[in-house]
This record gives structure tokens, C-alpha cells and sequence, in this order.
């Protein structure tokens, strides 16, 4: 999996690329922990390029998240797809994250 | 129309076989985008779930994967040795947990039974035989 990361002031933007699936979601998922741990506080995880994510990668943005929460910082997810939305929604995960519809939108929020 | 099928080893790195084949399958009878990722999801908890639970410490095994297109519908059959284990009576996933509590264990099968139309499991002659069917009207 392709993963982008663009650096602006103190916020991260994160976009990876592909599936989010039993192989991708550990390197995916090591990279954002390794990002929060290594002092990011602000992290919008763009999803406009994922097709899909399936339970292993939902653990892996559970525990970015938990993380995020420890040490006072900010994960806002951003850009999915109704369909991606609708395995948030099948899993529940809609109200542990906090969801922005664009780019900007969540720019904002993570600031 | 042919069913398309390819064996790979208990192992999560082979798993990307499977994507590969069932987007060659998908491309070939002109099924929907949104139906693929669905399927896709689906056999990822499926085929995660067999390697992680039906086979001892070290054990080899082979899983196959069979797709076939009919009556307006996508067949996935995935048929493993290992030990007996019928998703559909593995218990919910609790939902309501709260972030601090919250875990993945049995989300895998709340997203199959989500997603597909129709899971159905058997065991037969050893083998864990499970079927997925999801209707679709091609591209």
C-alpha cells in the first residue's frame, strides 16, 4: 500500500491508497502509531483513495485512535466514499471517530 | 460461464492472490465496483479467519477459492481443512462498547453476514465448506 504524507505547520495529512485489508492495515496502521508517537498532535487521515477497509484495518485506526486520545491529540478521518461510510456505519465506528466530509473540513477540525 | 477458482497456502501473505483473481473475475462479467469491494471485504474476514483459527501452531494447509457468476449472483466458495468452525454461530460483536473498550473480535463475521445476500456454512468430509452469494446486475 501507498501511503502519502503531507507535512502543513503542525498538522499531518495522511493518505493512503489502495485497501485497507488484512495484509496493508499493519504497515498502515504502524505508520500513523510511529507518526503519533513521534510527536504529531494534529492527523487528518485523508480516505478519498481507499476502496475498502475490512476489520483488521478498523483495528488498526481503533488503536491510532486510542493513542491519539492518550496523549491529547487530534485524528480526523475525511473523504470517504458513501459506500466506505456504510462499513463504518456496519461497524459502529461512525461516533468513536470524528468525520469530515472534505479535505478542508477536516483540515479545520485537526487544527 | 466458467467458474474461475485458485487454491493458496494458510498464509496472510498469499491472501493478495485472491484480490487479484476475484478483480480479473469481476472485470470479466462486468460486475459493479461497489459489489467487488463488498466480495472483497467479505473473503478478507473469511480467509484472515481460517488462517488465524483453523490450523494449529506451524501447520500447512491449502484453502481454495471458487467464483462463479449464477443467476444474476456471485458464488464464493471457500473450502478449508482445518479445524470444524461454522461463522454463522460465532457470537455478535458487542457494538456499544465505548472507544476505551471497544474490540474487533467477530467483526469480521458481522461485516460477511452484512454484506453478502446469502452465508451459508457445512462440513463436509473434513472440509469447511463456506458459501457466499451476493446478487448484482452487471455493468
Amino acid at each position: 500500500m501507498e501511503i502519502i504524507e503531507i507535512q502543513k505547520e503542525r498538522l499531518v495529512i495522511v493518505e493512503p491508497r489502495g485497501r485497507i485489508d488484512t495484509n496493508s492495515a499493519k504497515p498502515f496502521g504502524d505508520r500513523v502509531v510511529e507518526l503519533i508517537r513521534s510527536g504529531s498532535r494534529n492527523m487528518l487521515i485523508d480516505l478519498q483513495h481507499i476502496l475498502y477497509i475490512s476489520s483488521a484495518g478498523f483495528r488498526s485506526l481503533l488503536i491510532a485512535r486510542k493513542l491519539a486520545d492518550e496523549v491529547q491529540g487530534k485524528l480526523v478521518l475525511c473523504g470517504m466514499s458513501a459506500e466506505l461510510k456504510r462499513l463504518f456505519e456496519i461497524g459502529a465506528f461512525t461516533d468513536l471517530f470524528t468525520i469530515c466530509a472534505t479535505r478542508d473540513e477536516g483540515i479545520a477540525k485537526a487544527q | 460461464m466458467a467458474p474461475m477458482e485458485t487454491r493458496i497456502r494458510n498464509r496472510r501473505d498469499e491472501m493478495p492472490a485472491i484480490v487479484v483473481m476475484l478483480e480479473r473475475f469481476g472485470a470479466e462479467h462486468r460486475v459493479p465496483r461497489k459489489i467487488l469491494n463488498e466480495i472483497n471485504v467479505a473473503l478478507d474476514e473469511a480467509l484472515n479467519n481460517i488462517i488465524s483459527y483453523a490450523y494449529a501452531a506451524n501447520e500447512r494447509s491449502e484453502i481454495l477459492v471458487r467464483l462463479t457468476i449464477r443467476d444474476g449472483r456471485i458464488i464464493v466458495e471457500v473450502e478449508d481443512s482445518g479445524r470444524p468452525f461454522d461463522p454463522l454461530q460465532a457470537p455478535p460483536p458487542d457494538l456499544s462498547a465505548p472507544l476505551k473498550e471497544r474490540k474487533v473480535g467477530g467483526l469480521g463475521i458481522h461485516f460477511i453476514k452484512n454484506l453478502m445476500d446469502e452465508v451459508d456454512y457445512a462440513r463436509v468430509a473434513g472440509t469447511n465448506r463456506l458459501r457466499l452469494s451476493k446478487k448484482f446486475a452487471a455493468t
